[in-house]
């Protein structure tokens, strides 16, 4: 098992009620994997949602491998202005 | 008769100053700090009292006074050209003199800011601070689109506008009102709604782009332009409490394409139904300002490939590495 963090912005953030979370994932688990536990988290919240990530601050297209101690970001797109 | 710019400047009070220029002109080359009646060429001038008349090189107004027969008509040699030149060399950089103290903007900065043009998409919650902190910085040119007139709901996060300004469209009230806070900033103003046909003739011309939009479909044609153009684009979005700034486009950093290939969220996102919270806006216009400063001046520690997030509820920031 690793132990993840998860800081939550914007849609994310509403979705799940918190400003970030840690959590235990299983050893290979990737950032795929971990987009689907947040969206089940959010139950129907982040539906119609596009998320882009980023691993360790910095901006991830790929999916990989979570290490024990990385830090996710997603980012929701914000329209307002 | 004749007068130089050096003596218009000490003694411009004494004279009716009379613009003959066409509209093209007068918005191309302004008459910066001084405050003129316009009669264009053609027009018989018979004002009374001592007055200077200004064409594009002093040419026309030198003919004109001796066609007509003026009385106590000067013709401003060298026109508007050598009056705008006059402004450039005496310039009173002392105004910006708490800025220019800084190393990294010093007096060159501020000339780079004087020359420089910066066009503004959206003259909301976004574009308001934004256009309010360039011009008291000196920023000498702004171009303001929006189509949009000012509602009652805007109050509260648009400081540019106040209740007696509700109904008129918000791009003259912007402009009268910089121009209040800075005299000698160009404002140009569009009252066109930007889309994907007018946006590179709106964008020629301009050294940076805000993005103070408040949609998807605007910020990808803002980034189809910002490419093809190749002009710097400055990306700021809000949600509630929280927003995003980046410096998009600049030798080959992502674009807004890149950076959210295809943004979808909910409709109740905007901030109509989610809400914002007007201090939020004025923050994040203001780092859209901050980048846009650093970016003119060449200040290297930038938002250039990195998105800035910010949270005003907990105050975290990220600054993700693109």
């Amino acid at each position: 098992m690793i132990l993840i963090k998860v800081k939550c912005f914007s849609q994310v953030k509403y979705a799940l009620g918190v400003d970030e979370l840690s959590l235990r994932l299983d050893d290979n688990s990737t950032i795929n994997d971990l987009e689907k536990i947040i969206r089940e988290k959010a139950g129907n919240k982040l539906k119609n949602v596009s998320l882009r990530i980023a691993l360790n601050q910095k901006y991830l297209t790929e999916d990989i491998i979570l290490r024990e101690g990385d830090e996710v970001v997603f980012i929701p797109p914000v329209q307002g202005g | 008769m004749i007068v130089t710019p050096s003596i218009l400047n000490k003694q411009k009070n004494d004279f009716t100053i009379i613009d003959v220029r066409s509209i093209e002109e007068r918005n191309k080359f302004p008459l910066i700090g001084l405050e003129s009646i316009i009669s264009p060429y053609g027009n018989r001038i018979d004002l009374s009292g001592q007055k200077v008349l200004v064409c594009q090189f002093g040419i026309v107004t030198e003919g004109i006074i001796i066609e007509q027969n003026i009385k106590d008509a000067y013709s401003l040699l060298g026109g508007a050209q050598a009056w705008i030149e006059y402004c450039k060399e005496n310039e009173d950089l002392s105004r910006w003199s708490r800025q220019t103290v800084l190393p990294e903007i010093g007096i060159q900065g501020q000339k780079k800011l004087l020359e420089s043009k910066v066009s503004i998409i959206g003259m909301g919650g976004l574009g308001c601070p934004a256009a309010q902190s360039l011009a008291i910085a000196g920023v000498g040119n702004l171009k303001l689109i929006d189509n949009d007139i000012i509602s009652l709901s805007n109050l509260h996060r648009q400081p540019l506008y106040t209740f007696d300004d509700v109904g008129r469209e918000k791009v003259f009230v912007a402009k009268s009102k910089l121009e209040g806070l800075n005299p000698e900033v160009n404002i140009e103003v569009d009252n066109s709604f930007f889309d994907n046909k007018n946006g590179e003739e709106l964008l020629s011309n301009t050294d940076i782009i805000i993005d103070a939009t408040d949609n998807f479909k605007s910020r990808e044609i803002i980034d189809q332009v910002s490419k093809k153009l190749n002009i710097p684009m400055i990306y700021g979005g809000l949600f509630r409490y929280e927003g995003q700034v980046s410096i998009l486009n600049v030798n080959g950093s992502l674009g807004y394409k890149e950076l959210f290939p295809n943004p979808r969220t909910k409709e109740e996102d905007s901030c109509v139904d989610a809400g914002v919270l007007g201090m939020i806006p004025g923050i994040i216009g203001n780092i859209q300002a901050l980048e846009a400063v650093k970016l003119i001046v060449g200040i290297n520690k930038n938002l250039i490939g990195k998105l800035l997030i910010y949270d005003g509820m907990n105050h975290q920031t990220q600054v993700i590495q693109l």
